[in-house]
């Protein structure tokens, strides 16, 4: 078949093993296990599973490794991002947060995005593997070692042990406290509209499994169509009524990420300006200087020298550490709201929300999202060119 | 409290960053010309004011100023092309920063003055320093003085 850009498709591996370990119709696994196996790429980045609650960054270049890892994880949060090296070919299952980071890594010139193949997943949220665990225990009533896998379908999270299934409704978990992290319930970017293919299971009819594969750049095209020439995977073109239902779950899942949005920014949007001042010096307090935050930040392109970490001297004196100011600074422009900061805090400060509120101010004062194309510089950066009429 | 025993009148830090070739001269000329203005600012100077980072401004606050003027080249007039640009765009970034925070934004301002303009920087130091005295000490000053 004749496999287009910006056309959308179904896809599924055609291994039955694949089709049945992938959530939906194992397209990506399979894709990126013939992008190696044909030598598109010659590396694939993917999470290697460990148990349910935790998965391995790893970089292979065995196609036989990729398709072991097929299957989501829902209850680790990740960004591949910083594990993306671009000396060589190579391609990476991509969350939108996933491929945000990628973009702007590039920007950096931390990244050759022409050497990144990104098969984007769309999503609906991941979920923190700690609360996860505390979750399976009190809610689902199972001891978290004992699930084996899990799923998500039709809203409910279902987890599989040994003695069978239980599955609840991810709305009833979030009641309760539980369920997807904070960053996910307001990030509105659910399809990667940024990656060269956009993967998921939205459209995709009942019963079927299949993946709904929108191909959005040449390279998608590249690799879409080498995994049909190698007989990885089969496909058929998507009707209009699967791209409308897609359409129709993306704007509804939108709306939701607005309205937790403004449920979630609340308790800071009410504050005054001189009580915000307050809210921050509060918030910083705790911080222990550890510098997770900044470590696992997928678009701090810094060492472990860094000047955030460098002006750390007197930092007792200070109202906010050095180290917290300059990081807000440096992410005015480019906090892709990913969540892993707040992931990692151990002071449990509610990071990814205070950055967003700050990055928030500058995306609508200049227009400007951080993480969807390359065409603009990040702010920092003035270039000469404009200067010298 | 004062030897006096009257309250102790707020005076204002201000610190105040000049380029080498503009702004610090156009300081010069007011200084020359016997031009007064308050002596609450402390000038650093830097060959160019795209040189400022704006992690310095945040140290000074974080030190305990309150307020910093920010002095440049007019734009086009930059002695190393574009440095004024950078100034700029890293002023917008950091004053919206400062709104966020929640620290007022007459604390902080950017202005561009030529060698020549000694009238100018005298004006802007004595606007700034009044500005700031309304609004009382940085609420960013450390905890220990
Ligand atoms: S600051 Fe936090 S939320 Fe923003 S990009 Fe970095 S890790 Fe992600
Ligand atoms: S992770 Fe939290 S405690 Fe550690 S440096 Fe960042 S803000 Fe501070
Ligand atoms: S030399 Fe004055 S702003 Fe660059």
């Amino acid at each position: 078949m004749n496999i287009g850009t910006g056309k959308c498709y179904l896809a599924w591996a055609t291994d039955e093993k694949t089709r049945e370990k992938g959530s939906s119709g194992g397209f990506v696994s399979a894709a990126l296990a013939a992008a190696l196996d044909k030598g598109v790429v010659e590396r694939v980045l993917v999470l290697k599973k460990h148990d349910v609650f935790k998965g391995i960054p790893t970089v292979t270049s065995d196609p036989k490794e990729v398709l072991d890892c097929a299957g989501a994880l829902h209850m680790t949060a990740i960004n591949l991002a910083k594990y993306v090296d671009s000396d060589v070919r190579i391609a990476l299952p991509a969350k939108p947060c996933d491929a945000r980071g990628v973009i702007e890594r590039a920007k950096r010139n931390q990244v050759n995005l022409d050497n990144v193949y990104m098969i984007g997943l769309n999503c609906a949220g991941t979920m923190h593997p700690v609360k996860a665990r505390k979750m399976v225990k009190e809610v689902y009533n199972l001891d978290p070692n004992a699930v084996l896998s899990e799923e998500i379908s039709k809203g409910k999270l279902i987890l599989k042990t040994s003695e069978g299934e239980k599955s609840i409704k991810i709305d009833e978990l979030e009641r309760q406290g539980y369920g997807r992290r904070d960053a996910c319930k307001y990030c509105d970017i659910n399809v990667p509209k940024m990656t060269d293919l956009a993967c998921g299971n939205w459209g995709v009819p009942r019963g079927r499994k299949a993946t709904f594969v929108e191909v959005l750049t040449e390279k998608g095209r590249e690799i879409f169509k080498n995994a049909v020439d190698a007989g990885y995977v089969e496909c058929e073109p998507a009707s209009d009524k699967s791209i409308e239902i897609r359409e129709k779950i993306d704007q509804a899942m939108k709306k939701l990420a607005h309205e937790w949005h403004e449920k979630l920014f609340e308790p800071i949007n009410k504050l005054s300006d001189s009580e915000r001042l307050e809210y921050y010096i509060n918030a910083f307090a705790g911080c222990t200087g550890c510098g997770a935050c900044k470590k696992v930040c997928p678009v701090c392109p810094c060492g472990d020298d860094a000047k955030c970490t460098m002006t750390e001297f007197q930092s007792e004196v200070h109202r906010i550490r050095m180290f917290n100011m300059i990081r807000l600074l440096h992410l005015m422009d480019s906090c892709i709201g990913c969540g892993r900061c707040e992931d990692v805090c151990p002071a449990g400060i509610p990071l990814t929300m205070i950055h967003m509120r700050f990055t928030e101010r500058v995306q609508k004062k200049l227009d400007y999202v951080p993480g969807i194309d390359m065409k603009k510089p990040p702010f920092f950066e003035t270039e000469l060119k404009e200067v010298q009429k | 409290m004062q030897a006096g025993g009257g309250v102790k009148e707020f005076v204002p830090k201000i610190v105040v960053f000049c380029c080498n070739w503009c702004s610090y001269a156009g300081a010069d000329m007011a200084g020359v010309s016997r031009m007064q203005y308050p002596p609450n600012i402390r000038i650093i100077k830097v060959m160019c004011s795209g040189r400022i980072d704006p992690i310095f401004v945040l140290m000074s606050f974080m030190e305990g100023t309150d307020g910093v003027l920010v002095t440049g080249c007019h734009i086009g007039d930059c002695h190393y092309i574009n440095g004024n640009y950078k100034t700029q765009n890293r002023f917008e970034i950091l004053s919206e920063m400062m709104n966020e925070l929640g620290l007022e934004k007459e604390r902080l301002r950017l202005e561009w003055i030529s060698a020549t303009e000694g009238e100018k920087f005298a004006n802007v130091v004595k606007e700034v320093v009044e500005q700031v005295k309304k609004l009382g000490p940085s609420p960013l000053k450390p905890v220990i003085e």
